[in-house]
């Protein structure tokens, strides 16, 4: 008993010297808001954005897909699954399998939708799957990026996604199902690493240092509705991850966290 | 009393014809052509508030203003023509103050 006792101690020590880091899938191009239309590239990386730390393997995606929508116009779907191509993605500490593609973007809103494979996280003991978000703009002309989608757990933007100056607010709401999940728990990570997709690697230089491990992963809570609100201090992309959705989903018999993860990109004011 | 209600309906009229006015200019006109590759040109049309063009009127000109051709946007804001055999430019015509000039050298697929 004694011995398990301090089994157990040291494991809890070691758990909480490991730096606080959450895992964030990401769907990533350079640009939110887009003057022209063209070509643009694609990359899904599950990884720990920012230390640009361990980047899990990604099996094949459940689905990728894209909704345009434009003015008044009904949103359109394509299907973005065929399209994708493995590559192995090159963090600070590892490589992990991930995916890209290259989308030719119009005008209008573009919502990139990934449900992935669920993860297999050995050191907690349950599986992560990380239905993700990101809102591109071409043009300036909106669409329905108010509009829930309706992934099974989701992220819904409450201001414009892709005008954000640095230091506005974000504001979202997390649905489970379509409904407001009150109390949702979010982590929220900085991209802090920029992607570099000619190298398919992140870049080795940080854009901005943490003081101390809180502030590497930094934590708040949705209202009742389900609705959070978060000041945004730097430019670049920051990633919201709303945490276990559905406590009782399951993946081949073993605990799921289903979560909502959505990026937005900040732009300083000049 | 009358009096007031017919000053405070005439005010009220003001501010509204004023809201309308300003309403027309609180948006911007959008206009993007693209080349589809098959010798014709799909333009999309729109405002920066999201409301449609649809039925906003379309021209084509040659290099000095000659009309080229003429139509409207559709139902989903858009206006596609063949692709002139001669330089031309785009209009997107949304009244005084809200047209948009595509230049047809700058139209790529």
């Amino acid at each position: 008993m004694k011995k398990k006792i301090v089994l157990f101690a040291g494991m809890m020590l070691l758990a909480m010297s490991l730096p606080a880091m959450a895992h964030f899938q990401m769907i990533y191009t350079p640009e939110a808001a887009l003057n022209k239309g063209g070509k643009i590239p694609l990359a899904l990386v599950f990884t720990h954005p920012f230390e640009a730390g361990h980047t899990m393997d990604m099996g094949k995606p459940e689905q990728f897909f894209v909704v345009r929508s434009r003015g008044e116009n009904t949103p359109k779907k394509t299907d973005l699954l065929p399209t994708l191509k493995p590559v192995i993605w090159t963090s600070l500490t590892n490589s992990g399998a991930a995916w890209e593609t290259g989308y030719t973007a119009r005008g209008g809103d573009h919502t990139f939708c990934l449900i992935p494979d669920p993860y297999w996280e050995e050191g907690d003991g349950f599986f992560i799957k990380q239905n993700t978000k990101v809102i591109i703009n071409v043009g300036g002309e909106p669409g329905a990026w108010m509009e829930p989608v309706g992934l099974p757990t989701e992220i819904v933007p409450l201001c414009k996604p892709y005008d954000r100056w640095t230091g506005n607010v974000f504001q979202g709401q997390v649905l489970f199902n379509g409904k407001p999940v009150p109390g949702a728990e979010i982590e929220i990570e900085y991209m802090n690493h920029k992607p570099l997709l000619d190298k398919k690697a992140f870049a080795k230089e940080a854009a901005a240092k943490a003081p101390q491990d809180s502030f590497v992963l930094q934590t708040i809570f949705a209202d009742v509705n389900g609705v959070f609100t978060f000041g945004i201090p730097k430019q670049g992309w920051w990633g919201f991850a709303a945490l276990d959705l559905d406590p009782d989903y399951t993946h081949k018999g073993k605990k799921c966290s289903r979560d909502a993860v959505m990026w937005i990109k900040a732009v300083d004011m000049k | 009393m009358i009096r007031f209600n017919t000053r405070f309906i005439s005010t009220g009229l003001l501010g509204l014809s004023l809201c309308f006015s300003s309403a027309v200019y609180a948006h911007t006109p959008l206009c993007s052509c693209y080349d589809n590759g098959d010798n014709t040109i799909t333009c999309e049309g729109g405002f920066s508030d999201g409301s449609s063009a649809s039925g906003v009127e379309m021209r084509v000109e040659d290099k000095s203003g000659k009309q080229l051709l003429k139509g409207k946007m559709n139902e989903d804001s858009e206006f596609s023509f063949d692709k002139p055999s001669v330089p031309y430019k785009v209009i997107f015509d949304g009244g005084e103050g809200h047209a948009v000039e595509n230049d047809g050298d700058e139209i790529v697929e």
